[in-house]
């Protein structure tokens, strides 16, 4: 049961060309998570979502502003789903799952893997499984170290309709069975609902624009009308945000 | 996992304007070339039979200049190495006509294409020294050889890639046909010919490369002047700086003519090329003409 | 070319698919293959009748003879001391230029630095580094193996340069979410990202790599491939010349088509997979 502490965070990047402006990522922003809940940090493109998952990973440090990411009085251990699977293409998929261990615990690896139903691709390359199954073991890899936090970043956003919808319903599984502490950023409003306890929206320039709690039971069904129902009044608040600058649209039904 | 607070930091100091010199591509090509100076003088003292660079450069002036070597031998450059380039047009003409009649006709029947292409392959990758040693047995020492070399050694090059060429415009000449009246000239002046042109031109650049290492290696082994028979003198007389002094002047001239010459024209004919499309297998030609 | 080839044919109201198997369009083409064997042997033979045998250019008969003769023979001793020589200056050209290769691609100053001269390196012709082999180790078996590795050691180091820099970014950010060390990071992400340049390198310069070392043995070698054709140039004895080359060249090509390319796809099957995603 991971805490994540955010305080005044800022990160600034330095301008793309010479003579441009630095690039707010992040300005100012500051929120907490605590206990086994799943959160969605949703935005437009531009928002910072992804810089944010950098940062609480360590993969980049922030301008200003102080992150915490603790597990009772230790630092917390990460599990992280990116885009794209990442699995290093030389390895076979038990020996992907090994190496983000400490240990050379295959039993525990073998389980998470049963449990996305991939089994039988203990051996293989994978260069020899689709994308959606990569991104399969990709999860399965993240919640195989038994992290404290999961991180994940738009980890269906490169697949299609129908693989996602699948990896949202094993994502669902394995999340209403260890319950963790989950940090997810998509652009996907819809995807959002369905998925998390707590949705965190960010505009662009890398502020929190809102802060929805969401009180339906887990695991959801996309086709739940209450799921539906939430949707399409969270969608509204999102138009508010960034009101569609085509003209003629109010004339549609 | 946590991170201290940290505030913003000032601008990076700025880098002193030698050091940006320096680290430049260009610095740093121009430090590399001092460095190998520094280090061949380094190791003639390791190796006392290595010329090293001063007695060289002193050697190249000498011989440039007409100067006497030793009170023995006076320098004698431009007439070997106008030879060599005469023995190297004349070689490099003939194997540049026969590799464009041969590759036309590979690249537009497939009959001639079955018949000759294994035929070609197997030429390229003769070593350019056997194709020496041939021609000496054949013509003896003479002009002969040297000019025979380095047509032998240029004609693979030019065929293959001019019959790559040729098989690349089939479908646009067999479009043209098809074309309307007005279109067709345009087409052959803006697609075809730019296309032929570029794989004629690399051709020819790879045909210059090969065939002046082939010509030197020829006047190595069998010639009775120029610069490859220049080279083998002062090897044979054991003063390695006159060998390295002509060496130098080989290696100097083809550089300067590829990557200055050369390149420039190809890059600025084929400036609209886009230079993926080419699809020259260049590994296996720069393989051969060793 | 491609092993299928479909062509839709409409007809009138209705469209057929003409499919040619693979199995026939392999066959057509070993069949084209054969021909142009057969039209090279031909073009020989009639070369040599026309200028008379022996002498000029010996028929393909004759040469088949001395070829007979050689493997019969000494040839299996001398190709053993050419390959040797060619593994040693192999092993040379990958010890030194994978990690210049390593500097080369970490680090854009050092890249720039060495550029140059790795460039000039290959430009030299292989008579330089034949002809300077000679000088420094005289008749002697390291001769062709300086040489050798001279020639490879460019190719090796500006491969791996490219396969340092190549090196996925993504597989390193993920190893650093998940806590992964510099030497586990070096050892399952690096190196296996640049070992298929390494071999890469190899591949590329060994044919130009053998040739020079061919080379450096006709001037100072007492064994080897080299030395039997400038032995029997000497002797002017055309035939046993030219068959010598085409074995050299014949167990060149077989070297480099069948045995690199099948080790290499061997240890990077996985690369296959890849490419097919």
């Amino acid at each position: 049961m991971a805490r994540v502490a955010i305080q005044n965070l800022s990160k600034i990047f330095p301008p793309p060309q010479k003579g441009g402006d630095p690039v707010t990522a992040i300005g100012d922003i500051s929120f907490e998570v605590d206990g086994n809940v799943f959160v969605s940090i949703v935005g437009p493109s531009g928002c910072g979502k992804s810089t944010l998952l950098n940062i609480l990973s360590g993969v980049e440090t922030p301008t200003s502003g102080s992150v915490s990411v603790t597990e009772g009085s230790r630092p917390a251990r990460l599990g992280y789903v990116f885009q794209d699977a990442r699995l290093l293409p030389w390895r076979t998929v038990i020996d992907n799952m090994l190496y983000v261990r400490d240990d050379d615990r295959s039993e525990t690896a073998t389980r998470y893997l049963d449990m996305v139903g991939l089994g039988h691709t203990h051996d293989m390359f994978p260069g020899q499984l689709s994308g959606g199954m990569q991104q399969r073991v990709g999860i399965a890899r993240a919640f195989s170290v038994e992290p404290d936090l999961l991180l994940m970043d738009e980890p269906f956003s490169h697949l299609d309709a129908i693989t996602a919808r699948s990896l949202r319903d094993h994502l669902q599984a394995l999340w209403t069975a260890t319950r963790k502490t989950v940090l997810f950023v998509t652009h996907d409003v819809v995807e959002a609902v369905q998925l998390s306890d707590r949705i965190i929206v960010l505009a662009p320039g890398g502020r929190i624009f809102d802060d929805i709690g969401i009180e339906l039971p887990h695991p959801r069904r996309a086709a739940d009308p209450k799921v539906a129902t939430l949707q399409a009044e969270i969608l509204g608040r999102f138009e508010e945000m960034q009101p569609s600058t085509v003209t003629g649209l109010e004339s549609l039904g | 996992m946590t991170a201290a607070p940290i505030s913003l930091g000032g601008p990076a100091p700025r880098q002193g304007r030698l050091h940006q010199v320096l680290t430049s591509p260009q610095g740093a090509q121009v430090t590399a070339i001092f460095v190998f100076v520094a280090l061949w003088q380094l190791v003639t003292l390791v190796a006392p039979r290595v010329p090293g660079p001063v007695d060289v450069t002193q050697f190249l002036y000498t011989e440039i200049t007409g100067g006497s070597h030793g009170g023995i031998v006076t320098g004698q450059f431009f007439e070997h190495f106008a030879i060599t380039l005469q023995r190297f047009s004349l070689g490099l003409l003939i194997g540049f006509t026969a590799g464009l009649l041969v590759g036309v006709v590979i690249g537009l029947s497939g009959l001639a294409r079955a018949l000759l292409n294994d035929t070609v392959l197997v030429l390229l990758t003769m070593p350019a020294f056997v194709w020496a040693f041939l021609t000496t047995m054949w013509f003896g020492i003479s002009w002969r050889a040297p000019v025979l070399t380095v047509a032998f050694t240029a004609f693979p090059f030019v065929a293959i890639n001019v019959a790559q060429g040729a098989r690349a415009i089939t479908p646009e000449l067999k479009n043209m046909s098809t074309a309307f009246e007005v279109g067709r000239t345009k087409r052959f002046r803006h697609l075809i010919v730019p296309a032929i042109t570029g794989y004629i031109f690399a051709g020819l650049r790879f045909a210059i490369i090969v065939g002046w290492n082939g010509i030197l290696l020829s006047e190595w082994f069998s010639g009775q002047a120029g610069v490859g028979f220049r080279t083998r003198y002062w090897f044979d007389a054991n003063r390695y700086r006159g060998f390295v002094g002509w060496v130098i002047v080989f290696i100097v001239f083809i550089v300067v003519l590829d990557r200055l010459v050369l390149n420039r024209l190809q890059a600025r004919a084929f400036r609209w090329r886009d230079p993926l499309q080419g699809e020259i297998d260049l590994s296996h030609q720069e393989q051969a003409g060793a | 070319m491609t092993n299928t080839v479909a062509e839709s044919v409409s007809e009138g109201t209705g469209q057929a698919l003409v499919l040619r198997t693979a199995a026939g369009s392999r066959r057509r083409r070993y069949l084209a293959v054969g021909l142009g064997w057969l039209a090279f042997l031909a073009l020989w033979w009639a070369l040599s009748a026309v200028l008379g045998s022996e002498a000029r250019l010996p028929s393909p008969p004759r040469v088949y003879r001395e070829i007979v003769t050689i493997l019969q023979g000494d040839f299996w001793t001398q190709f053993w001391a050419s390959i040797i020589r060619v593994i040693a200056g192999f092993a040379a050209a990958v010890l030194i230029g994978t990690p210049l290769g390593f500097v080369m691609g970490r680090s854009k100053y050092w890249g720039n630095f060495l550029q140059a001269p790795v460039v000039v390196a290959g430009s030299i012709p292989g008579l330089t580094y034949a002809v300077m082999a000679f000088v420094v180790f005289g008749i002697s078996f390291w001769g062709p193996v300086l040489a050798v590795g001279l020639i490879a050691m460019p190719y090796v180091a500006i491969n791996v340069a490219e396969g340092v820099r190549g090196v996925d970014r993504g597989l390193i950010d993920m190893s650093t979410a998940y806590g992964r060390n510099q030497s586990q990071v070096f050892r399952h992400v690096v190196v296996p990202s640049v070992l298929p340049f390494v071999f890469a390198g190899v591949r590329l310069s060994f044919s130009l790599a053998w040739k020079v070392g061919t080379l450096t043995e006709v001037f100072g070698s007492s064994k080897g491939i080299g030395f039997q054709i400038r032995r029997n140039y000497q002797l002017f004895n055309m035939p046993a010349v030219i068959a010598w080359v085409l074995l050299f060249i014949v167990f060149m090509l077989l070297l480099e088509r069948l045995v690199l390319v099948r080790i290499e796809r061997r240890l990077f099957s996985w690369r296959q997979w890849e490419r097919d995603q």
